[in-house]
């Protein structure tokens, strides 16, 4: 199924914000990330099969607000016995079922159900700070976690520390709302959209 | 607003959590006759004490699990927070 982006009419390329007299990598760079595979690891609490065998796209289950990576696919952690992947290879799901016997786990495609924003720059931390309690400044690359912001819930990835790079998982049906939170805390400092 | 520690995140704001209630309150067994008193007390008697208190959060926008807390109901001061097996 085709899947179309809840940012299809909303995310214009351009700059926008505080960018005049600017050098363009000092701008905050905003894009949407899409046509992923997304899909949800849970284990049942009572359950008690050993995760250390599991590997998807040679990565583990990663540790408490930690996540793994390698340059097609991004595992996050979001609560205990429970995963999030995010992968270019729209296949992942279909090879690695297999690992996953029903007594013990629930996989769910979640591929449609979210909007994901990447934002790049020194000043990511700052528009965080703006509408997101969590102290951000103590989160570095690889850490991932669970949040709010402006009132929506949310997941944020730390890909990179230099240069700055995180991205920002909302469900769908706030991710005109999350855009629109996101790109207003950017005016300020100016951000380059693509 | 007050800070709260969840067993599972570390600090976070009372933003990201929600107040579940009473932590003391434990439901009759399955399967145990019980006297609609008894069921009336279970679904609807609480207490609303003024000091220390156990009650039950979730961490509605992190982790998703519900911990307990112990809390001053006066002062709103924090002396624990666990998990509920614990």
């Amino acid at each position: 199924m085709k899947q179309i982006s809840s940012l299809n009419n909303v995310h214009q390329n351009g700059k926008f914000g505080d960018f005049e007299n600017k050098n363009e990598k000092d701008l905050l760079k905003i894009s949407e990330l899409k046509n992923v595979l997304i899909f949800q690891i849970v284990q049942y609490k009572n359950s008690s099969s050993d995760i250390s065998n599991i590997k998807i796209d040679n990565l583990e289950l990663p540790s408490t607000l930690k996540s793994s990576s390698n340059s097609d696919t991004r595992i996050l952690w979001m609560g205990p016995k429970n995963w999030i992947v995010i992968s270019s290879k729209t296949d992942l799901l279909l090879k690695n079922e297999k690992q996953f016997d029903e007594v013990n786990f629930a996989i769910t495609d979640l591929s449609h159900s979210r909007t994901i924003i990447e934002i790049q720059g020194d000043l990511v931390n700052e528009v965080l700070k703006k509408g997101c309690p969590i102290n951000i400044d103590k989160f570095n690359e690889g850490d991932c976690t669970n949040s709010i912001y402006n009132g929506i819930s949310i997941t944020i990835d730390f890909i990179s520390n230099n240069p700055k790079k995180v991205r920002i998982f909302g469900l769908r049906s706030f991710g005109e709302s999350l855009h629109h939170s996101i790109t207003d805390g950017s005016l300020e400092f100016g951000y380059q959209s693509n | 607003m007050l800070n709260i520690k969840c067993p599972y995140c570390g600090d976070r704001s009372q933003k990201e959590f929600a107040y579940g209630g009473d932590g003391t309150i434990t439901r009759p067994k399955l399967n145990q006759e019980i006297s609609d008193e008894e069921w009336d007390n279970f679904v609807y008697l609480r207490k609303s004490p003024r000091g220390k208190h156990i009650e039950l959060w979730h961490h509605i926008a992190g982790c998703r699990q519900w911990f307990k807390v112990e809390r001053d109901t006066t002062t709103h001061e924090i002396f624990r927070t666990f998990k509920p097996e614990e």
